[in-house]
């Protein structure tokens, strides 16, 4: 029997935490990736070690489809895995939680596949892989290079696996709604419903006005957070900023200018959290 | 000796492979003095074998000052080399040092980093705090100098990821049977030949976005196997289901509901199920994404694209759409060529495009024919970005050509204008293609494109290409040809090859004349009009009732295009110019009888100038 949605999560838990992670807890705002989390973006940055593990629920309105797509969706389930320094067996760690889960690696064709990232608006981007299990993305491995627009002092290794897809891959099923989360239920019992409001949500019913409204007051308010020098309030600013241009972009309020000048403003407020983590750091 | 160096890496991106490839037997050259007997790449490993290396280095002969210098600089220079002044010896009036020769084995270690730092890559990262950058992370590196061991170099190797561990390599010629007993193929044209001879087992295999470069180099052990998918989306445009197999998954399509794809070992059919199962999922989500975009049909994506910049600093795709007709018009493009270019770049709006950017122009066609417009206009749709490489096919249809020159002149004219000039063998947005793209609709095409559409850095850069594209024609025609008052692009071309087709003989009495009128004329003052009454000579008389008839001639049948017969009415100027140089000065001492001839050679080059700036063609 394979490992239902829960029990893999815990899987996956417990084998990085046997390696000395930290088992942190999801954020408490949106966040759209495990990266907007303060516990890789700010960690980091600078030269302090840091392992740490947790699941990061990802908001993305433009990906909702209304609960229609078994494919798509506003809201789902990364984990992330954060290795500073990146150890030289990293990418052996790694395969050896695909063992946990139940994926004999002999069996299954298991490929690292060239696949680079870059986050506009943390400044952020790291060469890596996506890693294939036949055929199949279940994760997304990045060595980061950059961070809030500088040099990392020490390279991270990051493994973000996309649960849903991993979960999927281990249930054999073509639709994450009918994936097992727990005896009894469904992924599709527990979310398929919140994807159908939050689309319409996203798509129909954020209040622009206000939105643009928020966006300058979180700008504003990291601004002055950081003249206080307190940099993780701050960088809370830069995601509620960050998750409202979201909601704009999937009102289809911004036009493809504006776009780039929203995500540079994001990305300056990035930065210059990031500079003032590491001055407050010293 | 033989040696084997292998330099050990995390999985690299196929493009880092080829550079790395084109590079170590240079690399080998400079740091061993020899070129590799054999270079083995892929994914996890870049490796050499050497053979033919003495097992000493050479003495060598360390050239210092010159003698005279003695004074000033031996002490340094023996200092630098760790000698006593008075070791130095003597050559060719220079003082030197004989460095003796080491073994090898106390050089290699130094040579082969040299060759690992000396490889250079498009994208490198760190990984720790070596400050080495590599496209990916260095793990390890082997070394054999036959079978003995080089000093800060391992021994062993890798062999497959899943399925053999480290193995240790006893001698250098045994690395690559080594590797093959540890389910490593470490040659590449061993590996593309083994998944060529299993794709060619399956039958009709296509690769029409071209990933079997990149594919030698995702696996170790190629695994070739076909699977298929349930045929109900067979309904789906032949193209999306090639592009959902090919981009992202890198699968083959082998026709109908098959593919083959080309994994790195596993158990046959759990691989095979695998894959089908994501394939599924793919086309699934491409059919749903493709039923929102016909649900919303093509004239409402084309309403979208005032909200999607085409291009920063030109406009949105409503802005080019615009620009795109009005082009097209004056290309001379009817009804279909205009309804074509109105919704020829609906598709950006498309979220099948934006999933497969890949399909456009594609899908946009497809789209229009299932709202039920008329053929010509989808094909024209269908077919705006082609040529799509230098060689590649023309349109088929006119309105298809209308609407691809009109589409290539507005990039051309819009990244020109934004600064965006290729420069070297950069060129990020494809303007050398569509520039020889806009040249081959002109001739090939048989398409009439108006010369002023073409902005003056434009034009130059347009016309250029003819140079290297015209077969038989040398460049100075083409830069003559240039010059010509002819008002359409194809026609440059068109009178090249007359001027070119020309045999010497027949060509040089004008050419002459043209140059020779050119120089004087442009030298000495000239009177502002021919007055016949000061035509003395009867040879000069000639020349100008000859011109009298030629002129209107010429400009006449240039008019129409007909170049052969344009060359053929200025030949005709060839035999009164010969008698005019033989027989007549042109400097004559009065001045108005001077000036007046100098006015007639003008106008002589004025009328051949007709077609074209004859100075250009050497002699």
């Amino acid at each position: 029997m394979p490992l239902n949605y829960q029990d893999m999560i815990a899987a996956l838990e417990a084998y990085w935490a046997e390696r000395d992670c930290v088992v942190v807890q999801p954020y408490h705002t949106e966040l759209g990736a495990g990266t907007f989390n303060p516990a890789t973006f700010l960690r980091c940055l600078g030269p302090q070690p840091w392992l740490t593990v947790y699941v990061e629920p990802c908001i993305r309105p433009t990906d909702g489809r209304y609960g229609e797509n078994p494919y798509r969706f506003q809201h789902y389930y990364q984990l992330q895995v954060v290795l500073k320094p990146s150890p030289e067996d990293i990418l052996d760690q790694y395969f050896g939680s695909l063992e946990a889960v139940g994926i004999d690696t002999r069996k299954h064709d298991v490929r690292l596949v060239e696949d680079d990232w870059e986050g506009p608006t943390l400044g952020a981007w790291g060469l890596g892989w996506e890693v294939w299990v036949d055929g199949m993305e279940v994760t997304q491995f990045t060595y980061f290079q950059q961070l809030g627009g500088m040099d990392v002092d020490v390279v991270s290794g990051e493994i973000t696996y996309g649960l849903e897809r991993l979960a999927m891959f281990l249930q054999e099923k073509r639709s994450a709604f009918d994936l097992e989360w727990a005896p009894g239920f469904t992924w599709g019992d527990i979310y398929k419903e919140s994807e159908r409001q939050w689309s319409i949500y996203n798509f129909e019913e954020a209040p622009i006005d206000a939105l643009m409204r928020r966006f300058e007051e979180y700008e504003g308010e990291c601004a002055h957070l950081l003249a206080k020098k307190l940099p993780l309030p701050a960088y809370d600013q830069v995601l509620k900023a960050s998750h409202t241009f979201n909601l704009l972009d999937a009102r289809g309020a911004i036009s493809v200018t504006e776009r780039a000048s929203y995500i540079g403003r994001v990305r300056d407020l990035a930065r210059r959290v990031a500079e003032e983590y590491l001055a407050a750091a010293v | 000796m033989q040696l084997l160096f292998e330099i050990g890496c995390e999985e690299l991106p196929a493009a880092s492979v080829y550079e790395a490839e084109a590079q170590l037997p240079g690399l080998c050259d400079r740091h061993l003095g020899r070129r590799p007997d054999q270079v083995f790449v892929g994914p996890r490993r870049l490796a050499v074998l050497v053979s033919g290396l003495e097992e000493r280095t050479g003495d060598q002969w360390v050239k210092g000052p010159p003698v005279e210098l003695r004074e000033k600089a031996a002490a340094g220079f023996a200092k630098r080399h760790s000698v006593a002044v008075e070791d130095l010896e003597e050559r060719d009036g220079f003082l030197g040092v004989v460095s003796r020769g080491r073994a090898l084995g106390e050089v290699l270690p130094g040579q082969l980093n040299e060759i690992l730092r000396g490889l250079r890559f498009g994208k490198t990262m760190r990984w720790d705090g070596s400050g080495l950058r590599f496209p990916r992370p260095v793990r390890w590196t082997c070394a054999r100098l036959d079978d003995q061991p080089v000093s800060g170099h391992g021994t062993k190797t890798y062999g497959h990821r899943f399925t053999h561990g480290e193995v240790d390599v006893l001698s250098a010629d045994a690395y690559p049977e080594t590797l093959r007993e540890a389910a490593v193929e470490p040659d590449a044209a061993e590996r593309e030949r083994l998944i060529r001879d299993g794709l060619d087992a399956l039958g009709g295999w296509r690769d029409p976005l071209g990933k079997l470069r990149e594919v030698i180099h995702l696996v170790e052990w190629p695994l070739v196997l076909d699977g298929s998918f349930d045929e109900r989306f067979l309904s789906l445009p032949e193209r999306v289901i090639e592009t959902a197999m090919q981009s992202h998954q890198r699968y083959f399509p082998l026709g109908g509901n098959r593919f083959a794809l080309v994994a790195n070992g596993g158990d046959p059919d759990t691989v095979r199920a695998g894959n089908e199962t994501v394939l599924e999922g793919r086309l699934d989500d491409a059919t749903f994404t493709f039923e929102r975009d016909l649900g919303a049909g093509i004239e409402a994506l084309a309403q979208r694209l005032g909200s999607i910049v085409y291009f920063a600093g030109a406009g949105t795709f409503a802005d080019k759409t615009e620009r795109l007709r009005t082009l097209v018009d004056r290309l001379g493009g009817g009804d279909a060529s205009l309804e074509a270019a109105r919704l020829a770049k609906a598709d950006q709006a498309a979220e099948l495009v934006r999933e497969f950017p890949e399909l456009e122009g594609y899908i946009g066609a497809e789209y229009a024919r299932l709202a039920g417009f008329p053929e010509t206009v989808c094909a024209a749709i269908a077919e705006q970005y082609l040529p799509d490489s230098a060689g590649g096919p023309l349109p088929a249809t006119v309105p298809g050509r209308v609407l691809a020159a009109a589409d290539k002149i507005d990039t051309l004219t819009v990244s020109f204008s934004l600064g965006h000039k290729p420069t070297g063998s950069r060129d990020p947005f494809g303007l050398r293609r569509a520039a020889i793209g806009l040249c081959r609709l002109a001739t090939e095409g048989g398409l009439t494109i108006p010369r002023e559409l073409l902005d003056g850095d434009v034009a130059e850069f347009v016309e250029e290409r003819f140079e290297g594209l015209l077969a038989d024609v040398p460049v100075e025609f083409v830069r003559a040809a240039r010059a010509a008052n002819v008002r359409d692009l194809g026609s440059v071309a068109r009178l090249a090859q007359a001027l070119a087709a020309l045999p010497d003989e027949r060509l040089e009495p004008i050419h002459t004349a043209y140059i020779r009128a050119s120089r004087l004329g442009e030298k000495e003052q000239a009177a502002a009009k021919l007055d016949a009454k000061l035509l003395t000579e009867e040879a000069e008389r000639a020349v100008a009732e000859q011109l009298g008839e030629v002129k209107p001639e010429l400009t006449a049948v240039l008019e129409t295009g007909d170049f052969e017969a344009a060359v053929e009415a200025g030949l005709k100027l060839g035999p009164v110019l010969h008698c005019f140089f033989e027989e007549v000065l042109v400097m004559d001492e009065d001045k108005a009888v001077r000036e007046n001839r100098l006015r007639l050679l003008l106008d002589v080059r004025d009328t051949l100038g007709a077609l074209g700036d004859l100075a250009q063609i050497p002699r």
